[in-house]
């Protein structure tokens, strides 16, 4: 178990990173404990890839501060990068060597700083079938196989993930998500960006959901989730609609079509245990004073992608705030 | 451990050695670039000695033994200037060097490695120039070999330092061919190729005393020749005397490599995305 006083193994402070007169990170800040893996998700643009650059050390900060392992990505470049690996979002081969030559000069660098470099590294990837071809006739989904044996190769002790299984197909994604998890059960702290919700839902400990530049719902997953809320959803012939009750609180939200309405309720508050209950029985009590029927009733859990739709709809404004508005 | 400097240089060492072996991998698989390393320095020799009068002495030396001698210095600008504006644009275009920068490999190592690579690929060019003049033009091999080395040691570093600036302003790859060539014509024209500075016309002369190859090219020429073309005359020189006599371009070398190294720190870039 991890104790209070234990230093972070990445902390973010008021960060800020501005481009010209474009803010691309408007004031971040949380931090990922040793051994955790913490998912950054977020659409594209959010700011996801300018934050984990400013934690690579590609760039310094605009404002605010970052550490890694306790050192500053920049200052302390030769202490940190012997014990950080880095996946890069695409790219950054000599395309004509092969799979084996590049792994063995990756090793070599490792071991001329005294990293002993993981043995069977492309076996761990499941590219070992590939070491003698060159690399520019591998596919798009095996170029990112071989990105993550080099990002590891030297058995760093945090790792960055810049949207890891962009561009695999279903099977290559499990398989990586295996290795990241096999990490992380080895002790390495695990950064990762993607805008995949089952990804994060997987892999992370914590996440925090990145847009235009802000962290807007962070937790475990489990915490994320719960503040979507339950929901409850059926449809109705359109003249029942003005008459519709207040359930714990929560007024429906209702979209109107061909002369029916899709009604739902998002359940936030109260005890999450028991409030999706409490709530139908009002709703039943209801329908049967009318002789309704409420059809294609049914009552979910909230989901990941119920907050993150709400957190990119709040901010834009745009029209997928509608239709999960319910709860406001 | 990487905590003493010792410790961090041989690292580097070690990372810049890995690096050169790689390029010079590459190259053995592009043949298109191994036949210009070679074909570089031969065509080169033949066009400019051929352009010289026959028999005419330049400096006290028969006028194509001249022109070899000092090639070394002009073939600089291909070997090394061209070819790693071209190998540092491609590369950040192609995200290497982003993944190296943020790799195990340091900035001075990365830069060591690609300079490590040309240089060779240069020191070969420049044996076969020498094979040329001995052979071919029936001339002695270099008087001053420490001094030939020291000056192309120099001479290479200011140039690679020089390069990695210009790639810095260099867009795309494609780009690199036109970015490169107002320095060359500047080279080719300013270089003491064809005759000593002390006589070339008066702008080409403040044109020869401001390139940085110049010193490359005299220092060269002293050295192979053992007399002085640092300037113009070509007096015989000791051993001793060599080294006095180019002290003065080396000095100019260090110089330029103060500025180089300024001009490569300001306008360098890693990555393409810059804001």
């Amino acid at each position: 178990m991890r104790t209070h006083q234990e230093t972070p193994a990445i902390e973010v402070s008021g960060l800020r990173q501005r481009y010209g007169d474009f803010e691309a990170v408007r004031g971040v800040s949380f931090s990922v404990a040793t051994g955790e893996l913490f998912a950054l998700l977020g659409t594209n643009g959010a700011g996801k890839t300018t934050t984990i650059e400013v934690l690579e050390g590609y760039r310094p900060a605009t404002e605010g501060r970052v550490r890694v392992l306790g050192l500053d990505p920049r200052r302390d470049r030769r202490a940190l990068r012997p014990r950080v690996g880095i996946m890069l979002q695409h790219g950054g081969f000599l395309e004509d060597l092969t799979v084996a030559e590049t792994v063995a000069a990756w090793a070599g660098f490792a071991a001329d700083v005294n990293r002993p470099a993981i043995g069977d590294v492309l076996e761990l990837v499941g590219l070992a079938h590939k070491a003698r071809t060159r690399i520019r006739q591998l596919s798009g989904g095996q170029k990112r196989r071989l990105d993550l044996a080099l990002a590891v190769i030297a058995r760093p002790e945090v790792l960055f993930l810049d949207e890891p299984t962009t561009g695999m197909d279903p099977e290559a994604r499990r398989d990586t998500w295996e290795v990241i998890g096999r990490l992380r059960g080895e002790g390495v702290t695990v950064l990762l960006t993607t805008h995949y919700l089952e990804e994060a839902e997987r892999l992370a400990d914590h996440l925090a959901i990145m847009h235009e530049g802000r962290i807007h719902v962070r937790g475990t997953v489990d915490e994320v989730v719960a503040e979507a809320g339950d929901r409850i959803t059926f449809r109705l012939p359109e003249v029942h609609w003005e008459d519709l009750p207040v359930l714990a609180g929560v007024a429906p939200a209702v979209t109107r079509a061909d002369g029916r309405c899709e009604v739902s309720y998002t359940l936030a508050e109260g005890p999450a245990a028991v409030r999706a209950h409490a709530a139908l029985r009002p709703l039943l009590d209801w329908a049967a004073e009318r002789g309704l029927t409420l059809e294609r009733l049914e009552v979910r859990r909230g989901t990941l992608e119920d907050v993150f739709l709400r957190v990119v709809g709040e901010t834009t404004g745009e029209p997928v705030a509608a239709a999960v508005g319910g709860a406001r | 451990m990487t905590g003493t400097a010792l410790g961090t240089v041989l690292a580097d060492v070690r990372h810049a050695v890995r690096l050169a072996r790689l390029d010079l991998r590459l190259l053995g698989r592009n043949q298109t670039a191994m036949v210009n390393v070679v074909l570089l320095p031969v065509l080169m020799g033949w066009m400019s000695s051929r352009l010289m009068p026959e028999g005419e002495p330049v400096a006290g030396v028969p006028a194509e033994i001249f022109v070899l001698t000092g090639l070394p210095g002009l073939m600089m600008s291909f070997a090394i200037f061209v070819n790693l504006v071209n190998n540092f644009t491609a590369r950040r275009e192609e995200l290497v060097l982003k993944r190296l920068y943020g790799g195990l490999t340091s900035p001075a190592a990365i830069f060591g490695g690609a300079a490590l690579s040309a240089f060779l690929v240069y020191l070969a060019q420049v044996a076969l120039l020498t094979v040329w003049i001995v052979r071919v033009e029936g001339g002695s091999p270099p008087a001053n070999l420490p001094l030939l080395l020291l000056a192309s040691v120099l001479g290479a570093a200011v140039i690679t330092l020089l390069a990695a600036a210009f790639s810095g302003i260099t867009r795309t790859a494609e780009l690199a061919q036109v970015t490169v060539l107002p320095v060359l014509l500047v080279m080719i024209a300013g270089a003491p190729l064809f005759v000593p500075v002390a006589q070339m016309p008066g702008a080409l002369r403040i044109l020869a005393e401001l390139v940085p190859i110049t010193p490359v090219v005299e220092i060269t020429r002293t050295a192979f020749l053992g007399a002085d073309h640092i300037g113009d005359l070509g007096e015989p020189l000791s051993f001793a005397e060599q080294w006095d006599a180019a002290l003065p371009s080396l000095a100019i070398l260090a110089g330029w490599l103060v500025v180089a190294a300024l001009l490569a720190r300001r306008l360098f870039r890693w990555d393409t995305r810059r804001g």
